[in-house]
């Protein structure tokens, strides 16, 4: 095989590798984003509920730190979801004031929810831990001042998996397409250049005979042919040349 | 002798071919993936559609427990609605009672749904009190049905999940596919370039040099290394052919000689004829070895454009999703407003590159080109690679910084690379090359670095910009290591003097076509298509790999018109019409988001800003050669042009300052607007300064 030939096909490949590779990571990362999103909406559901119920024991005048009913009610609502870890609900400055599991009550969560719940443009919020996605909700008073901040814990788990055999799916699929170009490019390639490869044979064979002193007209229809004639009436031009002056001095003794 | 496009017909076949292969594997690619989303979300809804369900069940049942009839409940449609509003998948609820006659609807109602509630398996799941949820499929929907009682069994609450949601879903993902196409046609292209054509080309064009030389009578032997392809074998027969040829002429050569140098009287007026031939063949053909200076230079000088294109990717590749990283890292800067902040990062970088241009020219010729770009990409891949792990605005700035100053290095050498090895005859070939890999880099880079961001997120985008970097360094260190410097580029070139710099900023002519025409048409674009687009395509809830898409239509319109409208600008004459409709059109630009600010209507504005620069651009440094010849007679054509380069960076660097001042006052779109009128003052004033002036045309500089 021509080692043009091979580059060309070496460039059918690295270009179908990436397009192929780039298909996959797309498809890829939006069924990762796009299960992230499902999941993390429907914890965000479960948290609504207690949202609405803060918010009107608020509008009631209760205080922030005095709802009573609120760790029953969080404890129902986390058991209404196994994906749910824990709910911690926590002030400004990060210290849980209400939880799941009471071993959290009083200590502080980590600076990057706070930060993100400040970023956030809506109530909504979510950031990640070592083991477990976060999904917050900020929590507003009747003049639509914050209050404080709900944080649903929930496992990577569940989108971690997911993402994974999907993942592996896509990866088979991009493998058998990438194998399966790898197969048509070569072929199809070879019969598109081959009227290339033509002409560069036509061009070789004809180099070949450059030397030759007969007269010999081949006529290849190639792209080259103008330049071949313009090669070869050349050299013989310039050996004929050269015979006239062997001539000469043969004649001369 | 060879057609002038025989390569690129070829290349476009090929190119062809390959895409054709790409979109079968694309389409296979997404059609299991289809499959995989299809099987996979869908439980996944369906268990959220339960735990919506859940929640409006508890609603209904907390009214039913006020003692509310089941049957004249209030506002379960418009909670429908709510549910609607923040879960788009759902398409359809229901409530209907314990015969399946229909209570309370929202959306619309799908074909044969009646009958669905009035099935015998679904009535008898309202009855069950120890009934959870059931998923069933009918027809285009999916639908999670659920019991409503409390002490007593009420009826059944449905949610319809939209068949076609994840069609929608694939839908934005197949935005990304055709990117990746588009992308993929001009990697194509430039790895054929890369990995064959460079090759090709400098074989196939040595050969029909090679063919020249010989008609010409020039049998001179080069003592060149072939390389082991199909060209590189022709072209050793035809060094082979000329080899027998001298070996030949000097063997006739020294046996004439060695008969003269014996001969006496009449054998001495025997050779007569013999030595009259020599002569002949003396005055027409030439023998012997080639002089190295005829020896071209095309492999060489088609070798820089790989790690050119690698590099300006590295950074094209930030374009689409800079600012809202910038955004991420905001710390508050007193007496500044945090949308002037976002904008310094590339008001610094355009700065350094306009300073730095001029003086790293000379610069780079005393280190020698390609040591220059070695230092240069190497400060830029530490600059990308701190860029990723920026701490806050103030460690970034020096990272982009660093990453400016390695532009302006590599991009100042590679443009020494192609002159120091380009003549008058084939500079604009060299030039052409230069900005075909950076056009090629901004069609790829904000498109994909916009797709990297939105699902890998801004630091590992920055950090495969890294990566990038550190390709074209290698690509860099596989350039020749010896200079080369042709007779025209022998010169040294020197940045423009202050006092240059001060005559030509108060010289009208020079002004009008700068000030006027060159410095708005670098601010609209950097303003615009690098500050505005990218934040507010974010800001209405769009991701970055949108604004990359836009900033592509941007690049591919220059793509495609700049070689056009050079080529009619050139032989039209009229340079200063092309500038002007360029202008205005640029100008108009931005006024089209006063009928809407709708998306459409956005991509409308990259559209025109890309025609009316691709209009202009060509043609306004060609202009400066027409336009002010009375100036680069008394200050040279090197300080006319480097003043010009400088002003028209300089505008590079007030574009995002202007933008994120008028973003304060009147919010995106009004910044879009008053940019925009801005320019197409300027334009209307350089065509009423420009109007009835007879330029004499100049050579395209």
């Amino acid at each position: 095989m021509g080692t043009i030939r091979v580059r060309f096909i070496l460039v059918a490949l690295v270009v179908s590798f990436f397009a192929v590779g780039m298909a996959a990571f797309l498809n890829y990362f939006k069924y990762k984003s796009t299960i992230g999103n499902i999941v993390k909406s429907r914890v965000l559901v479960v948290g609504r509920g207690i949202e609405n119920s803060i918010q009107a024991s608020l509008q009631l005048g209760m205080q922030f730190s005095e709802l009573s009913q609120l760790p029953q009610m969080m404890q129902r609502e986390k058991a209404s979801d196994r994906l749910v870890r824990g709910i911690d609900v926590f002030d400004y400055s990060g210290q849980v004031i209400y939880s799941t599991d009471r071993a959290r009550v009083g200590q502080k969560v980590a600076t990057s929810w706070t930060l993100a719940a400040e970023r956030s443009k809506t109530t909504e919020w979510t950031t990640e831990a070592t083991d477990e996605y976060v999904a917050g909700i900020s929590l507003r008073n009747a003049f639509d001042l914050t209050v404080g901040f709900l944080a649903l814990r929930y496992s990577r788990d569940e989108v971690e998996l997911a993402a994974a055999k999907a993942g592996r799916e896509i990866l088979l699929a991009a493998i058998g397409s990438f194998l399966a170009i790898a197969i048509v490019a070569p072929l199809a390639l070879i019969i598109v250049i081959r009227r290339f490869e033509r002409d560069l044979r036509a061009l070789e064979a004809a180099a070949t005979h450059l030397e030759d002193r007969a007269d010999v007209t081949v006529s290849s229809s190639s792209a080259f042919d103008t330049a071949i004639g313009h090669l070869r009436s050349s050299l013989r031009d310039a050996n004929k040349s050269l015979d006239d002056m062997r001539a000469k001095l043969d004649s001369a003794g | 002798m060879l057609e002038k496009n025989y390569l690129w017909r070829i290349y476009w076949r090929l190119a062809g071919v390959i895409m054709v292969c790409v979109v079968l594997a694309l389409a296979v690619v997404s059609y299991f993936s289809h499959r995989v989303f299809d099987r996979e979300l869908v439980p996944e809804v369906e268990q959220k559609a339960a735990t919506v369900a859940n929640s409006v069940r508890q609603l209904l049942l907390k009214a039913t427990g006020y003692g509310v009839p089941f049957d004249k409940l209030y506002g379960v449609e418009q909670t429908f609605g709510e549910v609607f509003e923040e879960n788009p998948e759902f398409s359809y609820a229901a409530v209907t009672d314990l015969d399946g006659n229909l209570l309370y609807a929202r959306g619309k109602e799908p074909g044969g749904v009646r009958e669905f509630f009035r099935r015998p398996a679904i009535i008898a799941q309202g009855l069950d009190p120890a009934a959870t949820w059931q998923p069933t499929h009918t027809g285009q929907q999916y639908f999670v049905s659920m019991p409503i009682a409390s002490d007593k069994p009420l009826g059944m609450l449905h949610i319809g999940i939209d068949g076609k949601f994840v069609d929608n879903i694939l839908l934005e993902v197949m935005l990304d596919v055709v990117v990746v196409l588009v992308v993929s046609l001009f990697f194509t292209l430039e790895l054929l370039n890369f990995m064959a054509g460079a090759r090709l080309a400098s074989g196939l064009g040595e050969f029909a040099q090679q063919v020249e030389r010989m008609r010409s009578g020039d049998f001179t032997a080069t003592a060149r290394i072939r390389a082991n392809d199909e060209i590189g074998r022709l072209l050793r027969r035809i060094d082979a052919a000329i080899d027998h040829l001298n070996v030949r002429y000097e063997f006739l050569v020294g046996e004439l000689e060695d008969k003269l140098r014996t001969a006496t009287g009449d054998r001495r007026e025997k050779l007569r004829p013999a030595s009259a031939v020599l002569e002949g063949i003396r005055s027409r053909l030439r023998f012997g070895s080639a002089p190295k200076e005829t020896e071209g230079d095309e492999m060489n000088l088609n070798r820089i454009r790989a790690p050119l294109f690698a590099f300006i990717l590295a950074e094209e590749m930030t374009r689409s999703y800079l600012p809202t990283y910038v955004n991420q890292l905001l710390v508050p800067l007193w007496g500044i407003s945090p949308q002037v902040v976002i904008g310094l990062p590339i008001m610094l970088f355009m700065l350094i590159v306009a300073l730095g241009q001029p003086y790293l020219g000379s610069w780079s010729e005393r280190v020698g080109r390609r040591r220059a770009m070695l230092i240069g990409a190497s400060i830029a891949t530490v600059g990308f690679a701190a860029t990723a792990l920026a701490i806050n605005l103030y460690d970034l700035l020096l990272w982009r910084s660093l990453c400016a100053l390695g532009y302006a290095m590599v991009f100042v050498a590679a443009q020494g690379y192609v002159l120091d090895r380009t003549g008058q005859d084939n500079r604009a070939q060299g030039f052409a090359l230069f900005i075909g890999a950076i056009m090629v880099a901004t069609v790829c880079g904000p498109s994909i670095g916009g797709i990297l961001a939105d699902n890998i997120g801004f630091r590992l985008s920055f950090a495969i910009s890294a990566v990038m970097a550190l390709i074209s360094l290698l690509a860099i260190a596989r350039l020749p290591k010896v200079e080369v410097r042709t007779t025209t580029s022998q010169r040294p070139s020197r940045g423009p003097r202050m006092r240059e710099i001060l005559a030509l900023l108060v010289n009208k002519r020079f002004m009008t076509l700068t000030g006027l025409a060159a410095m708005p048409a670098k601010m609209i674009l950097t303003g615009v298509c690098f500050y505005l687009v990218p934040l507010y395509i974010v800001s209405i809830g769009n991701t970055s790999a949108m604004a990359g898409r836009m900033l592509m239509v941007y690049a591919v319109m220059m793509v495609l018109i700049v070689p056009l409208s050079a080529s009619l600008s050139d032989s039209s004459m009229r340079r200063d019409r092309y500038v002007s409709v360029g202008l205005i059109i640029s100008g108009l630009s931005g006024l089209l988001l006063l009928i809407s600010d709708s998306f459409l209507v956005l991509f409308g504005v990259v559209f025109l800003l890309g025609l009316g620069q691709a209009l202009s651009i060509a043609a306004q440094s060609a202009l400066v050669a027409d336009h002010c010849q009375e100036e680069i007679r008394i200050y040279g054509h090197d300080a006319v042009y480097g003043v010009y380069r400088l002003l028209e960076r300089m505008g590079n660097a007030l574009g995002p300052l202007i933008a994120s001042v008028l973003v304060i006052f009147w919010g995106y779109q009004g910044a879009f607007i008053a940019i925009s009128g801005m320019v197409l003052i300027c334009g209307i004033a350089f065509t009423i300064a420009t109007r009835g002036h007879e330029w004499t045309p100049q050579p395209a500089t």
